[in-house]
């Protein structure tokens, strides 16, 4: 009998493994963003964070805005419906409001292989040339990030190197788990493999419990196996505003509200105030948003 | 056909440079939309990849906000991921034509979707990378798309290369290790269609009808004097501002954001 993994609210996961100072990658490419968790985060007001997040979409804007991040790793931030500005961002790198986080970027290509150097337990992969670009030049928090070898192979060509990428902790958008904390995820993974891997620890966040043999009968969508699981939260809906393949479509209209709203100061308090902190917990959030507007955007209308 | 809007030009050209057949690597942003006019046209069986994993290789229900816009993947005859992308895909040299945003691009075709300004404490904190130091470092038949018609799009030297272009000059890309004949081949603006000519950099080919040499200096500034001959951009056709005006509906349905003197 396999090891059942430890079930928790999502007020439990931010209480308990997401501290102040907490270095945490959290995963998603503007499909599956766990926003739920990000929304908890800002309920919980925690501070000094040190986020990982390859494609840092309206989650990331909202940590930002929030005050909720210290230090950020990240390929891009953008709010990727309009494309509307990442107002909170922009306001906090540009004008250091609430605070300017320290920042390191690496392109998408790059960061994937640090993620898969760090998954596969390698010190380093190969990656795209990025010599003389700016990822390559600017270096603020990892001056080991990027470096070059020269092939062993060949001629002696020169080889652009990512550095392993180790989070201590990943937190991850999936779409259906088992008890087990069999993972399983429909549609493009992006990066998440190599991103889930890489992390010391593993919790996922996922749309719904299934029965284990429904895993079973499809055990090449498990992106984790449960035995590398720490604990699972079960939150229906939990990447709305963001996609879910197969169970619910991107809601655009939330995409571009919330860059209205947040793009004042002002706005943004109002967002947080009506919709995280007003809304007490993700079904609170859903409830505001109302039946309607989640019946629009269902892909699926039934659970496993 | 009533007037046709400098914008709709720019996307009409924009749809021309896509080949049917051919595997091609599709950016965020007009990239898609003129990809989607180029499937309406001559180009219906376009094989479209994106950086997330997905291969789009026939018409979608609706045109995507974004490549991990998850619409993009309805009926989709694989969603891989970004290792399948980035490199199997477009570093194994499997991709024959790639398409890149370039809102602020230099001489030599280094685009910066970064920062403008000094880059800890910018004027303009913008988006940063994804997958776009990929298309520039390993992208083959690379086609860049600027909307801008002012200098201030075109400078010299980018204050941050996101993507490289030709860097610095002719054989750098060579000695530094990044894959021979790729980089930056054409600058599709609204102004007109440049090519890249390692000594000059990038240079006008042909200029959108009513255009004048001195219009594109002004807006190239590293331009020297006017060539003896130079083309114009075929007029479009029916067919195509008809395209283009389907899919801009379509894009104001999916809220994308459009000049504000775009006809609805």
């Amino acid at each position: 009998m396999p090891r059942r993994v430890p079930r928790m609210s999502m007020r439990e996961l931010v209480a308990d493994l997401v501290p102040d100072g907490q270095q945490l990658l959290i995963g998603g490419f503007a499909f599956g963003d766990p926003m739920a968790l990000a929304h908890e985060i800002v309920r919980q007001r925690r501070t000094g964070l040190d986020v990982l997040k390859t494609s840092g979409g309206v989650l990331v804007d909202l940590l930002v805005g929030a005050g909720c991040v210290a230090e950020l790793a990240f390929c891009h931030v953008w709010n990727s419906v309009g494309p509307e500005p990442a107002h909170a961002f922009r306001r906090a790198v540009e004008g250091g409001h609430p605070n300017r986080p320290a920042i390191e970027e690496l392109s998408f290509g790059a960061m994937t292989m640090g993620l898969a150097a760090g998954a596969l337990g390698l010190p380093f992969m190969p990656t795209t040339p990025v010599t003389l670009s700016g990822h390559d030049l600017v270096r603020r928090r990892w001056p080991d990030k990027l470096g070059t070898v020269t092939s062993p192979f060949g001629d002696g060509e020169l080889v652009s190197v990512a550095r392993a990428i180790t989070p201590r902790i990943g937190i991850f958008h999936v779409q259906r788990v088992d008890e087990f904390g069999n993972g399983q995820v429909f549609g493009p993974t992006a990066e998440l493999r190599y991103a889930i891997g890489a992390c010391e620890r593993i919790v996922l966040v996922a749309e719904e419990v299934v029965a284990t043999e429904v895993v079973r009968e499809r055990p090449e969508l498990t992106v984790v196996p449960g035995f590398a699981v720490e604990a699972v939260v079960v939150e229906p809906w939990a990447a709305h505003p963001t996609d879910s393949s197969g169970y619910y479509r991107r809601d655009l209209d939330h995409h571009i509200d919330y860059g209205a709203a947040t793009a004042t100061v002002e706005g943004f308090e109002d967002y947080v105030r009506d919709w995280i902190d007003g809304t007490d917990d993700h079904p609170g959030f859903l409830a505001r948003l109302g039946g309607d507007r989640l019946a629009a955007l269902a892909l699926r209308d039934r659970w496993w | 056909m009533s007037t046709v809007h400098p914008f709709e030009w720019f996307l009409i050209n924009a749809a021309r440079e896509f080949r049917d057949g051919e595997v091609t690597f599709v950016g965020f942003h007009w990239p898609m939309v003129a990809a989607r006019i180029a499937r309406h046209l001559h180009a219906p069986d376009l094989v479209v990849v994106y950086e997330c994993g997905i291969v789009e290789d026939r018409l979608t229900p609706q045109l995507s906000t974004s490549p991990s816009d998850l619409r993009a993947a309805v009926g989709a005859p694989m969603c891989g991921g970004s290792m399948d992308a980035l490199y199997s895909w477009l570093g194994r040299g499997r991709v024959a034509r790639t398409f890149l945003e370039a809102p602020i691009v230099d001489r030599r075709g280094n685009v910066n979707t970064t920062v403008v300004g000094d880059y800890d404490r910018p004027t303009v904190r913008l988006p940063g990378s994804g997958g776009g130091t990929e298309l520039g470092s390993l992208g083959r038949g690379l086609v860049l798309l600027s909307t801008g018609d002012r200098a201030r799009a075109y400078p010299e030297r980018v204050d941050y290369v996101t993507s490289p272009g030709h860097l610095s000059g002719p054989g750098e890309r060579e000695r530094l290790g990044y894959p021979a004949g790729r980089g930056p081949e054409v600058l599709l603006t609204p102004l007109g269609r440049l090519t890249f000519d390692s000594r000059e950099g990038f240079v006008p080919a042909a200029l959108r009808p009513g255009v004048s040499w001195q219009e594109a200096r002004a807006c190239f500034r590293w331009l020297r004097e006017e060539p003896g001959e130079l083309s114009e951009l075929p007029e479009p056709t029916a067919e195509e501002v008809a395209a283009t005006r389907h899919v801009l509906r379509e894009a104001r349905e999916m809220r994308y954001r459009l000049p504000a003197d775009l006809p609805a």
